[in-house]
């Protein structure tokens, strides 16, 4: 069994949005909802010593994930594969799950009354494709793959990297990994 | 590809598409079912985007069936800017669009037709042929502000333009004044990735740009002075020991001019101008002139900061020739016009056009370089060497400030006819003011486009333009590359649209060019570009599917057996061409066309310096401002500043502010960045917003937000050589605005 994870180089992105209009666009999201934005870092400094640095956000998979235990229809469910993801028609839109992610992930979706997030675009992975924000990221800025293998990208790269991952500390144990 | 879209279905056939949302052009594989596009991705074959896909690629579906885009051809039934139209067939728009035309030809001339383009999204050899047939010079695109006089002048130089850098092999690249972080997606991939390799990134911007950001060395310089810059450079590398001597004494001409010319201009001499330090302009120097290979890549900024911009191409091209950078390995590379394949100029029939027509194009006796004078020249001396011309369409157009004026004067003759092409003039070309004055007084004006644009609102008739996914593509930069790029449309045009390449063959055809179009088809006339290739392909359609590129084998310094083409043989560092043209045979210092030193009065008035007509994510010049998604990403326009400034100014960030200079003023949201000097400010480009009352007066907010209310075109303001306007190193000042925008979106 696979287990899905994704790694972001932050130091490839670039901050163009593509990643965040893909999915949006392709997934069709209503008008107020993004499931992975990029945050822009700066610039910090006083001109002209500056940095610049964009970090791009999207759900964490976690291992441990909070949002799944503070369900209480089952909606909010995680595969063998890591992929956290809502079953809609379980989802009572009672936004516990979006009170216990601490990353944001999770999105009211006012039309539906449910809860909608990322879900690693299990429907592409069910055909053997990449997410959306993979695919169309010209920079290869994200990196997608298998961790559960030891010849995929992403284990070379999180095996051969510094890498965070985003409050390590709560303990959730994200299978989404940066490189700065 | 939406999530419900099953893309095994039977019947699925996957098209080898491409974008066309810039010129990148990059491979999108389109799921066509039926002739409806059920997906797209990224083609992850494609040599440059290799499967990826910016914003705006991402939303081509939106774009393809999106409510507000014209569908059909509309004749205008109200008075001009009412906003009433009638759909009417094809045929009828065509031939009644024709007797209108012979009309006026009969009466004032056919120079008093005259066609208005954007950027490069169109196949521009066959509106040039339509007018070249038709008798009138006076096509024209923004190509003053976007290459083309950077093209002319280096042509003039060493007998091409190298734009085609062998950046694989290379150890430095200059980007002066580009941003491919955020205007040119699969080229920032590779520079990071060749980067990652030990490749040095120079970056000469304003602004510290997304680019600018990963770059090992950032030149800030103040907006407009770049020649000063390149001078000095000039300077540092000749006499702090870096110049190619042996390339300099065997292939070049006027060494000795040229040093004896630059021996003043010194990074000490620079910096007060350039608002760098002499140390940051040795630093650069000294970076690009002993990392060798090294490139200059080209950007647009140089043509676009008017007065200076031709003596800076001159200086910026001479650098290549001084450090021994062109057309070796990893250098700049002199490719010349394709052996292999029809050119775009050879399918424009330019001769056609008579000499006397040619005489009477607009603005060819002030403007020389991008004019039938300079081009004249210029292709004489490239068909001698290389067999053959740059594309006429784009380097030899009429000055397009000077045909509004004709509209507006009369002078030196009558224009009565606009056909507006795959632009939005109102907010695309310098000084709107002047250009709506133009579009209102215009006896006839008809847009081809995809949306109802402030421009197309006055129009007589609107023609419904196929996109992306309905139209085939080629991709040879302007048509003056060696290599070609291959992309075949995954549907036929919706609705009643057509292309581009259809309504200048119909408009031929009812103005009786019988017999000049022999190509039903776009695919037809590709075909017989890329027939003599040799590939085994017996349509357009098989090249694309089985071949799709053609890239020949790269030839280094051919020069050591032909020499370059220009009169000498020589790199003409000292420049015969530029010297018959009437200009000077040297790059002559000229500062910005405003600034605070040659005109302290004016920037007591205005104290800021403004740049603007830089691309960002996620528009493209003035397009896309209607698509959801994308909007939802970049709502309002915004204008740079440093907060030093802004509390100087009582502005805080999100503030509505006016940026104002002696031409009018605009409102954009400010951002304050640290990114920025204290002393400028920038503006983004190409503001209107569509959800607003397109009728006039409104048309769209057109002049609200829209930066080049603030340009200037006036003669003495553009660049004597190309007539380029200027879009940066201007004069403004910025206060607050008392109140919002009309209507704030999203």
């Amino acid at each position: 069994m696979p287990r899905y994870a994704m790694v972001i180089d932050t130091r490839r992105c670039i901050g163009c949005h593509s990643c965040t209009a893909a999915c949006k666009i392709h997934n069709e999201l209503p008008d107020d909802m993004v499931y992975n934005p990029v945050t822009t870092v700066g610039p910090v400094g006083i001109f002209p010593n500056l940095s610049l640095s964009f970090l791009p956000l999207l759900c964490m998979h976690c291992d441990n994930p909070p949002c799944v235990d503070a369900c209480p229809t089952q909606a909010s469910q995680q595969r063998e594969d890591g992929v956290v993801f809502v079953e809609d028609s379980k989802c009572v839109g009672c936004l516990s799950c979006i009170m216990a992610c601490p990353y944001g992930a999770r999105h009211h979706n006012h039309a539906t009354g449910t809860v909608a997030k990322c879900d690693f675009c299990k429907h592409r992975l069910a055909i053997g494709k990449l997410p959306h924000c993979v695919a169309t990221c010209h920079q290869k800025a994200r990196i997608f793959g298998d961790l559960e293998d030891p010849e995929s990208e992403v284990s070379k790269l999180v095996n051969g990297n510094r890498t965070v991952r985003l409050l390590s500390e709560l303990d959730t144990q994200p299978s989404v990994f940066y490189i700065y | 590809m939406s999530k419900n879209v099953d893309l095994n279905q039977e019947g699925v056939q996957v098209k080898k598409s491409a974008c066309y949302f810039c010129h990148q052009n990059c491979g999108v594989l389109a799921y066509v079912k039926d002739n409806k596009v059920l997906a797209i991705e990224g083609d992850p074959e494609f040599p440059t985007n290799q499967g990826g896909l910016c914003c705006r690629g991402n939303a081509a579906l939106l774009h393809l069936d999106h409510p507000d885009r014209v569908n059909y051809p509309l004749k205008r039934v109200g008075k001009r800017g009412e906003g009433k139209w009638e759909k009417i067939p094809w045929q009828q728009a065509i031939d009644e669009i024709a007797a209108r035309l012979q009309d006026i030809k009969q009466k004032f001339g056919p120079e008093a037709v005259a066609t208005a383009g954007g950027t490069q999204r169109t196949d521009d050899w066959a509106r040039r042929r339509f007018m070249n047939y038709f008798g009138s010079p006076n096509g024209f695109h923004n190509a003053h502000l976007c290459w083309i006089p950077t093209f002319m002048v280096e042509t003039a130089i060493y007998g091409w333009c190298p734009f085609d850098l062998d950046i694989g092999n290379s150890r430095c690249l200059v980007l002066w004044g580009q941003n491919p972080g955020a205007s040119g997606m699969p080229e920032m991939h590779h520079i990071k990735e060749l980067q990652d390799k030990g490749l040095k990134v120079i970056v000469i911007d304003p602004r510290f740009t997304e680019t600018a950001a990963k770059a090992d060395l950032w030149l800030p310089l103040r907006p407009g002075s770049d020649l000063a810059l390149a001078l000095s450079w000039l300077h540092v590398i000749i006499y702090e020991g870096m110049a190619d001597d042996d390339f300099l004494t065997n292939w070049c001409t006027g060494y000795e001019e040229l040093a004896a010319h630059v021996v003043d201009f010194s990074p000490e001499w620079a910096a007060p101008l350039t608002w760098l330090t002499p140390e940051q302009i040795r630093a650069g120097a000294v970076m690009y002139a002993t990392n060798k290979p090294g490139n200059i890549q080209w950007g647009t900024s140089v043509d676009q900061i008017g007065r200076p911009a031709g003596a800076t191409m001159h200086a910026r091209a001479l650098l290549r020739a001084v450090t021994g950078n062109l057309d070796l390995p990893g250098g700049d590379l002199l490719t010349g016009p394709s052996k292999d394949f029809i050119t775009d100029e050879e399918m424009e029939a330019n001769d056609v056009l008579t000499a006397g027509q040619k005489a009477k194009q607009l603005g060819s006796d002030k403007f020389k370089m991008v004019t039938w004078p300079g081009y004249q020249r210029i292709a004489d001396l490239t068909k001698k060497f290389w067999g053959k011309a740059p594309t006429a369409e784009w380097m030899c157009e009429a000055h397009p400030p000077s045909v509004f004026r004709a509209i507006i004067s009369g002078e030196p003759y009558p224009v009565k006819a606009l056909l507006v092409s795959a632009t939005n003039p109102i907010s695309s070309y310098g000084e709107t003011k002047l250009v709506m004055e133009a579009l209102r007084k215009v006896d006839f004006m008809i847009a081809h486009d995809y949306w109802m644009t402030p421009t197309a609102s006055l129009a007589d008739y609107v023609i419904p333009s196929a996109g992306a996914l309905e139209r085939p593509t080629i991709t040879s930069s302007y048509g003056c590359a060696d290599f070609l790029l291959a992309s075949q449309r995954a549907i036929q045009p919706m609705y009643g649209r057509r292309n581009d390449y259809n309504f200048w063959r119909d408009l031929g055809l009812a103005c009786g060019q019988q017999g000049n179009w022999p190509w039903e088809t776009v695919e037809d006339a590709y075909f017989d570009k890329i027939k003599g290739l040799g590939y085994d392909a017996k349509t357009y359609d098989e090249f694309v599917e089985n071949q799709r590129f053609h890239f020949p084998e790269r030839e280094y310094s051919k020069y050591k057996e032909r020499g370059f083409a220009t009169p000498s043989g020589k790199v003409e560092l000292y420049s015969s061409v530029l010297e018959e043209l009437g200009y000077p045979p040297l790059p002559q210092y000229v500062g910005p066309t405003e600034n605070e030193i040659d005109n302290p009065e004016l920037a007591e008035k205005f104290p800021l310096v403004l740049t603007t007509g830089g691309g960002f994510m996620p528009f493209h010049h003035s397009e896309h401002f209607q698509i959801t998604p994308l909007r939802y990403l970049n709502h309002s326009p915004y204008m740079d500043i440093n907060p030093e400034t802004a509390a100087k100014l009582s502005i805080q960030d999100g503030d509505w502010v006016w940026i104002e200079t002696a031409r009018g003023r605009i409102r954009q949201k400010a951002n304050l960045t640290p990114g920025i000097d204290p002393r400028v400010v920038f503006t983004q480009r190409g503001w209107w917003y569509p959800e607003r009352d397109m009728r006039d007066p409104v048309l769209g907010g057109c002049m609200e937000s829209n930066a080049n209310v603030l340009t200037t075109t006036a003669d003495v303001d553009c660049d004597p050589f190309s007539g380029a306007w200027a879009n940066r190193g201007l004069m403004c000042r910025v206060y607050k605005a008392e109140q919002a925008a009309e209507k704030e979106v999203c």
